[in-house]
């Protein structure tokens, strides 16, 4: 049978290889690789490499790249043949922004939907907070995005909550992805090459989280030359330092920010001067070497922290670790595999009391260790196999706390917790013919849990709403097994190329949710606790079924356009009984309620992305509810991430070869708040009372915001015309354009002040802006 | 470079003091049907006992609320002995007790019935014990660039071995109970929760130092007055609670003692604080509010000279 296939096949062979910066040796990721004359193609996937096997033949390959000249090579396709690319970038001027890397690839043409890639140059054009360029500030002025306001940390996609997102650095996940409550992201912008957001039809090599995946990579660093990038803004400052470790074989980068308004402050405020501290830093670095041909090893590593402190004993500070080793290697001319050692932590530690005798001090981290093997195997021009597996080791410390009363110590410490999340995927990327395309795999997940820990039983709640009983405690011994969950994940996405300039796109996928974000304030916070399924919290399960057209119009596709649809039915979701303790409870588990949720809406984009004005309008009209049986009286009831309306306009302007400028607007719905209806007075305090029992009943007012920013690129040239090595260029910028105060949310107490009994109380509703006013900014960035 | 860097200390100077803002507002809210509120904290102080019923009014209310006459109020014991309560002014509801009697027994429970409208309103309370107030000592905190010298007070008691012992720290300066949400100073045995493991042992400090309460100084809004001056009386009782009422009044404490400002950032979304006031007709009227029977003890002392004060510099 196999010499008659044999036979009968007409012979093929493979061409293969990494597309890189010409300048800088940076892999290009999602570079396409295209022959025209078999309508064949592939791009290249994270670590730039690309491998496409044809019949025997002589053909025409085009290598394109957005920004770089496109490259035509004749390849006579007799035998396999490693072909390594590279390109070179097109000049400063000419370069456009475009949201989605591949300009002939368009989104369009690509299998992908509910994607938004965002290359660091667009990001760095959008204007940012005090002038500082943001990943996650970016990402939200895409469709289907949105935050809850100013201060409130992490992002929010099609009406998820933050911590239904899976935040990736270099494979390794972020827990909290924000500094400084959320006004920036812990991303360093100098650091960052590529970022990708699925906001559904994720493949099955991700999992873990419902609503989203951001994917953010790092730059590899350049191998040609050193290069110093920095920057000297309002708030913090950046250096980073990138070079060849041996050239064209291994390069590094390593990435530094640290805001400085405390060494600023030092003088003028006493409290900095006895110990106290408000800052954050953080610290990104990489290295890779190609060990051969076919063997390359890349190490990153991220590490950034967040202080707050009122003195030297009392304060508190959170922040991320990461490590990532990854090995890449190419096993013969259509299988290439990626070996990933990934290691993650994050803690918070708070700490008040002036003194031995009387002090509280708590810690609470999560951290694990995971082992991804990974494999793309390149069957043949129209299909390409991805398998792999991801084993993932939890441990985490719920509350490491002791305190102390006049001299008496009590460990107030909550038992760790110790869980193992497996998973092996198969997926294919078919191309059946020139109209369809598919993309199917079916991941499988487990979720263990380990002792040695304390099971709780819990009975029912007295009354709806009320903390549930604990019926019985049972001890587990340490690698004792204590509950297991397991999944199929099926994933499926289908493109019907309905002309060249068109297509419409489905895809339908199921994502599970093992670890969940336990957070019971009005925005998500960096104490929030992470917590792993048990036998009381099941896995979170997402099924999400998107729709979309996508066009291009304009000769030069100047324009693209989409509309997507999406419904997304969840299971398991959680909510918490009115007054549930969720920080150091040793039986959290007995406040936390667990309903079903959907969401839904509809996502409309449109993108300029040619000439001297470019920029895009997102525009979302959508829907998030839960339905829990003893909370709204078991009715359907908004998240606090439900916003009707959501819109956003980006707009870039060349005005000349120096100067440019951009605005953002922003507008969407007020999100939904529960206000009290009435009052009542008991022991001379005045409560605010929802007689209706309703929850998020009302909506703050509507949201917008219009920021600005200029960009002066330095001169080219020395006054006697000579070219400038050093590169440099200022931003300055205004958020909140006309100091717009948006509410953060509103709050009822009664008024200041001492009441006698009897005495009429007054009541008040106050509301927060976090922003009040227009916040100027200006930083000044260079390199050489 | 140097340039920038006073640029850079001028835009942050401007952002601390422009960056966020509380502002008063007018909200429009949902109308709904008034409920009953009870509030019934009844203690074994020897002074006559009131509960009082009045009705929830519309959250921006401008009048004192609507009060409840006409009910019946008692309160049984679980062994049988009833205690009448007799209206003795629109609302409040009375018990006066003997010469030499107190209210209740310690271990025993207490449950409260009203009848009212037609409707019948029941909830249990077990009456707990509470500890001696060994002490109450004054103490010099200097201030810093924020705050003011200040001369502040201290009370010891320790709270008794064996968990579940949960407490209601009242002070009253110069007479008067401080009685301000950010007043409310609740203890579950020495420390601030249920399975925070402080048992045995004295009340923390954050508990001890709570009695002392800052009021803004009316002349200058950015100072506070100091919270004991020479002459001053204090006296500190603690007030023994039932499980339920201590979730009550935590829960009561979270949605009245509103942070403000940033802290808003860290704030629990408003709920509804929960009741043991139950209608025995599920599908009747409901009521807010809350029934306990305290054990109380209570020590005072009066700030005369400033050798009392520990640290007081000479």
């Amino acid at each position: 049978m196999f010499v008659l296939n044999h036979v009968w096949a007409q012979e093929k062979f493979t061409v293969n290889g990494y597309i890189k910066d010409a300048t800088n040796g940076e892999a290009l990721i999602g570079a396409t690789v295209y022959v025209k004359s078999l309508n064949a193609g592939t791009v290249t996937n994270v670590y730039g490499f690309y491998s496409i096997t044809l019949p025997a033949g002589n053909y025409t390959f085009d290598f394109t790249y957005v920004g770089y000249a496109k490259q035509v090579k004749p390849i006579d396709l007799t035998k396999n043949i490693r072909f390594d690319v590279n390109m070179e970038p097109e000049g400063e001027e000419l370069q456009e922004i475009v949201i989605s890397a591949d300009k002939e690839e368009t989104l369009v043409q690509s299998i992908e939907m509910s994607v938004n890639k965002l290359d660091i140059k667009t990001i760095s054009k959008i204007p940012a907070f005090l002038g500082e360029v943001d990943v996650i500030r970016s990402l939200q002025q895409l469709p289907g995005v949105s935050t809850v306001g100013e201060g409130a940390s992490g992002f929010n996609v099609r009406g998820g909550n933050v911590g239904q997102n899976l935040v990736l650095l270099d494979e390794a996940t972020v827990y909290n992805s924000s500094h400084l409550l959320g006004f920036f992201s812990v991303f360093n912008p100098d650091a960052v090459k590529d970022t990708k957001l699925y906001k559904g039809a994720v493949p099955p090599q991700f999992g873990g989280r419902l609503a989203s995946l951001l994917d953010v990579r790092m730059k590899d660093g350049n191998n040609q030359k050193y290069e110093t990038n920095g920057g000297i803004g309002t708030i913090f400052s950046r250096l980073s330092f990138e070079g060849p470790i041996v050239k064209d074989k291994g390069s590094f980068i390593i990435a530094g920010r640290r805001s400085y308004a405390d060494i600023l402050a030092r003088p003028f405020v006493q409290l900095l001067q006895d110990g106290g501290a408000l800052n954050f830093y953080d610290l990104t670095a990489k290295a890779n070497y190609n060990l051969n041909d076919k063997n390359k090893i890349y190490l990153s590593a991220y590490l950034g922290r967040d202080v707050f402190f009122f003195d030297k004993n009392q304060g508190f500070s959170w922040g991320n670790n990461t490590a990532t080793l990854r090995y890449n290697k190419i096993f013969n001319d259509r299988l290439f595999a990626n070996f990933s050692m990934i290691y993650s932590n994050y803690d918070y530690k708070l700490q008040f009391g002036e003194d031995e005798r009387d002090f509280f001090r708590w810690n609470s981290a999560i951290s694990n260790f995971t082992f991804k093997p990974s494999f793309s195997y390149f069957l043949n021009s129209n299909n390409e196999i991805s398998f792999g597996a991801e084993v993932n080791y939890y441990d985490f410390e719920p509350a490491n706390a002791s305190g102390a009363s006049n001299g008496d110590v009590i460990d107030i410490s909550l038992p760790k917790k110790f869980n193992l999340e497996t998973a092996i995927y198969i997926g294919n990327d078919q191309k059946v013919n020139d109209v369809f395309s598919l993309q199917y795999g079916l991941r499988y997940s487990r979720f263990d849990g380990f002792g040695r820990g304390t099971q709780y039983t819990l009975g029912e709640a007295p009354e709806p709403g009320k903390r549930k009983e604990i019926l019985e405690e049972r001890q587990f011994g340490r690698g004792q097994r204590m509950s297991t969950y397991d999944n199929f994940e099926p994933r499926f996405s289908i493109k019907a190329q309905v002309t060249p300039s068109s297509s419409i796109k489905a895809s339908y996928n199921r994502m599970v949710q093992y670890l969940h974000l336990i957070s019971n304030t009005v925005a998500s916070n960096p104490l929030d606790v992470w917590t792993p399924t048990s036998n009381n919290i099941k896995p979170e399960l997402g099924d999400q079924f998107t729709l979309g057209y996508f066009r291009t119009l304009g000769e030069k596709e100047d324009f693209e356009f989409s509309v997507e649809g999406y419904y997304r039915k969840t299971q398991n979701q959680i909510d918490y009984i009115d007054g549930a303790d969720i920080l150091i409870n040793d039986f959290l588990e007995a406040d936390l309620l667990s309903g079903e949720g959907r969401a839904y809406g509809l996502e409309f984009y449109l993108q300029k992305k040619t000439g001297r004005f470019t920029g895009w309008a997102a525009y979302t009209v959508g829907k998030t509810e839960l339905k829990i049986d003893d909370i709204n009286k078991g009715n359907w009831y908004p998240t606090r991430f439900d916003q009707r309306h959501n819109l956003k306009l980006t707009g870039f302007y060349e005005i000349n070869k120096r100067w440019s400028a951009s605005a953002s607007f922003t507008f969407n719905t007020g999100t939904p708040t529960t206000f009290p209806t009435s009052r009542y007075i008991v022991q001379g305090v005045l409560v605010p009372h929802n007689n209706n029992e309703s929850r998020n009943n009302v909506r703050l007012e509507n949201y917008h915001r219009l920021d600005i920013s200029f960009r002066l690129e330095g001169r080219k040239t020395k006054a006697d015309g000579t070219p400038r090595k050093n590169t440099d260029y200022w931003v300055f910028g205004i958020y909140n354009l006309y100091g717009r105060r948006n509410q953060f949310s509103v709050n009822f107490s009664q008024k200041e002040g001492r009441y006698q009994p009897g005495q009429y109380i007054p009541s008040q509703a106050n509301q927060l802006a976090i922003i009040g006013a227009p916040i100027p900014s200006i930083s000044y960035n260079f390199n050489f | 470079m140097k340039n920038i860097v006073i640029k850079s200390l001028f835009a942050f100077a401007i952002l601390t003091s422009l960056f966020a803002c509380e502002d008063t507002v007018d909200v429009k809210l949902e109308n709904a049907e008034p409920l009953l509120v009870v509030d019934a904290f009844i203690t074994n102080r020897s002074e006559p006992q009131v509960i009082k019923l009045m009705r929830t009014q519309p959250y921006f209310a401008t009048e004192l609320p609507p009060t409840l006459s006409g009910a019946t109020v008692t309160v049984t014991d679980s062994e049988g002995r009833v205690y009448t309560f007799t209206e003795t002014t629109p609302g409040n509801y009375t018990w006066t007790p003997a010469a030499n009697e107190t209210f209740g027994e310690v271990g025993l429970q207490y449950t409260l019935e009203i009848e009212t409208n037609g409707e019948t309103y029941e909830a249990l309370a077990d009456m707990s014990r509470v500890p001696e107030i060994d002490s109450l000592t004054f103490f010099f905190d200097p201030g810093d660039q924020f705050t003011s010298d200040f001369v502040l007070a201290e009370f010891w008691s320790t709270d008794p071995d064996e968990s579940g012992d949960a407490y209601w720290i009242k002070t009253y300066k110069n007479g008067q109970l401080l009685n301000k949400p950010v007043d409310i100073n609740l203890a579950y045995d020495a420390g601030f929760s249920r399975g925070s493991n402080f048992n045995g042992v004295p009340f923390i400090v954050p508990i001890r130092r709570a009695i002392n309460s800052f009021d803004e100084d009316p002349n200058d809004d950015t100072k506070v007055l100091p919270p004991l001056v020479l002459g001053d009386s204090l006296y500190v009782e603690i007030n023994s609670l039932s499980e339920d009422a201590f979730d009550f009044l935590t829960e009561l404490k979270i949605q009245t003692d509103r942070p403000g400002g940033f802290g808003e950032l860290f704030a629990t979304p408003l709920a509804n604080v929960s009741t043991n006031i139950k209608n025995t007709n599920p599908n009747g009227t409901k009521a807010v509010g809350f029934f306990n029977v305290a054990a109380v003890s209570g020590f005072g002392r009066k700030y005369k000279s400033t050798t009392e004060v520990k640290d007081f510099p000479k």
